[in-house]
């Protein structure tokens, strides 16, 4: 083999190595969101979801909406670390925003659904959240002519629990994150990124690594990772907490669930060793507006969640490594985030509910 | 409110959960034990002692806090503030509010149980508008 075909063949080597070792993904700008083929996008539909969406009725006891725990004025969370739940009960894990919903794979922390249509149900019915029995609630809205003119208008049929479904997920896709400082700056204005934020950009997908995880237009690769987030001490000795948390193991088939003690995250849904306590990558879309942060809600603001990643994450996990980043590329990481994630503020006008 | 002595007043207005057996209960003893003097301490031991709030319970925790019992138990047998919790609630469906606790600081509403120190940032907030 002639010298400069072996040169090649290390330099070649090396790219790959230096691959397999450093990925950082690549980031896209807002281009449109996905046709959906089995549940196609209309205004009548989304208005119909809109009102349901606000709808009390969805709740056993008429106190919560799905906009209960996604408030359009705090990016579509209740702000809290610990999402609210049914009266008398407890919740056990953080509202996620719906900003870009309509990207995500998996819906849920623990990506329990794959589809917005099969998880607008699971918050319903919910023993902690909702608590609504579905035929009671198909019952109800039969009863609302309005709903009654809109069901038959929209899908052509009666009210049932998939078509609830259905113009719920068809709103919820309508909540997207666009025109964003980081849509411009991808689509060549350079000067849609200050020069603080800039250099963070580099950290972002340099040093940082965020972008090893964090990509494409949702800035999310979908996947599920154990980073060992500390507990969220309101959680541990709270016995409202303990009976969600083992009433949804038990759901969720898990042998032990008399014996839980912490969230065991994806295990729940895999029961694969390597999920366990694992929770899906979310999206940095609009991070600035939707804290507390990961999901238990336990980080409360951005420079606690870089200073978590640039130690390594949690003890003893195996996904992450301490970054060593400077205090300057905290700052300048912390002012991308904040400055060219946030896109135009969705304003929702709230419907008249039937 | 001892930290913000002088600077913020404190309304709160019942809203009894319609599902729950005591939850009426409490908002009268709450307001028995405030035409003693002792609507906070009546009000804190309610909530630390959720969901035990059966008239016996309400009596004890009115005795611990050495109130006039005669008095106390006339008061939430006779539904003496009746007409001020439904006043309240009526308040409440008017305004459309669905969720326990609600606050309104300087109208931001915030809905759920939260930190001391996320109400605190609102009220901090607010108070340095209002000096503006």
């Amino acid at each position: 083999m002639r010298k400069d075909s072996i040169s090649l063949l290390v330099a070649l080597l090396f790219v790959l190595m230096t691959c397999g070792t450093v990925f950082a993904g690549h980031l896209e700008p807002f281009a449109g969101v996905p046709v959906q083929v089995k549940n196609p996008q209309t205004p009548e539909k989304t208005e119909l979801g809109k009102q349901l969406f606000f709808d009390r009725r969805l709740s056993g006891d008429g106190t919560m909406s799905c906009a209960t725990c996604h408030m359009p004025e705090l990016a579509f969370t209740d702000g809290q670390d610990i999402s609210l739940s049914y009266p008398t009960t407890k919740n056990w894990r953080n509202s996620p925003t719906l900003i870009n919903v309509v990207f995500q794979k998996y819906l849920f922390h623990d990506g329990r659904s794959k589809t917005l249509e099969d998880q607008a149900l699971f918050p319903m019915m919910s023993a902690f959240e909702m608590n609504k029995n579905l035929d009671f609630l198909e019952e109800q809205l039969r009863q609302v002519p309005a709903y009654v003119d809109s069901f038959r208008r929209v899908f052509n049929g009666e009210i049932t629990r998939e078509r609830i479904a259905m113009a719920i997920a068809a709103f919820e896709r309508t909540l997207v994150s666009v025109n964003s400082p980081l849509d411009r700056f991808l689509r060549g204005d350079q000067k849609a990124l200050s020069d603080e934020a800039r250099k963070g950009l580099e950290v972002f997908e340099g040093k940082g690594k965020c972008a090893d995880c964090h990509y494409g237009v949702n800035l999310s690769d979908d996947k599920f990772f154990a980073l060992h987030v500390p507990e969220n001490q309101a959680l541990l000795n709270d016995p409202r907490v303990t009976a969600t948390m083992r009433f949804v193991a038990k759901v969720y088939h898990y042998k032990d669930y008399r014996d839980l003690k912490e969230d065991p995250g994806r295990y729940l849904i895999t029961k694969k060793k390597q999920d366990w306590k694992a929770f899906r990558t979310p999206t940095l879309r609009d991070i600035a507006r939707t804290a507390p942060y990961m999901h238990n809600g336990v980080l409360a603001t951005l420079d606690e969640v870089i200073d978590f990643f640039d130690r390594g994450g949690g003890e003893g996990n195996k996904a992450l490594k301490p970054l060593g980043l400077t205090d300057d590329e905290k700052k300048a990481l912390k002012t991308f985030m904040v400055e060219a994630l946030s896109g135009d503020e969705i304003r929702i006008a709230y419907p008249a509910v039937p | 409110m001892e930290t913000y002595k002088g600077k913020v007043r404190l309304v709160i207005k019942n809203y009894p959960y319609k599902y729950r057996d005591y939850s009426h209960m409490a908002a009268e003893a709450s307001l028995a034990a405030g035409d003693q003097g002792k609507y906070c301490e009546m009000h804190d031991l309610l909530l630390k002692n959720s969901p035990r709030l059966d008239r016996d319970s309400v009596i004890r925790y009115a005795k611990e806090l050495g109130l006039d019992m005669k008095a106390f138990t006339a008061s939430i047998e006779g539904f003496k503030h009746a007409a001020i919790i439904e006043r309240d609630k009526k308040l409440a469906v008017d305004m459309d509010l669905y969720n326990t606790p609600t606050f309104f600081i300087n109208g931001r509403k915030v809905i759920g149980n939260r930190s001391y120190e996320y109400l605190r940032k609102i009220v901090d907030e607010e108070l340095k508008n209002a000096k503006r």
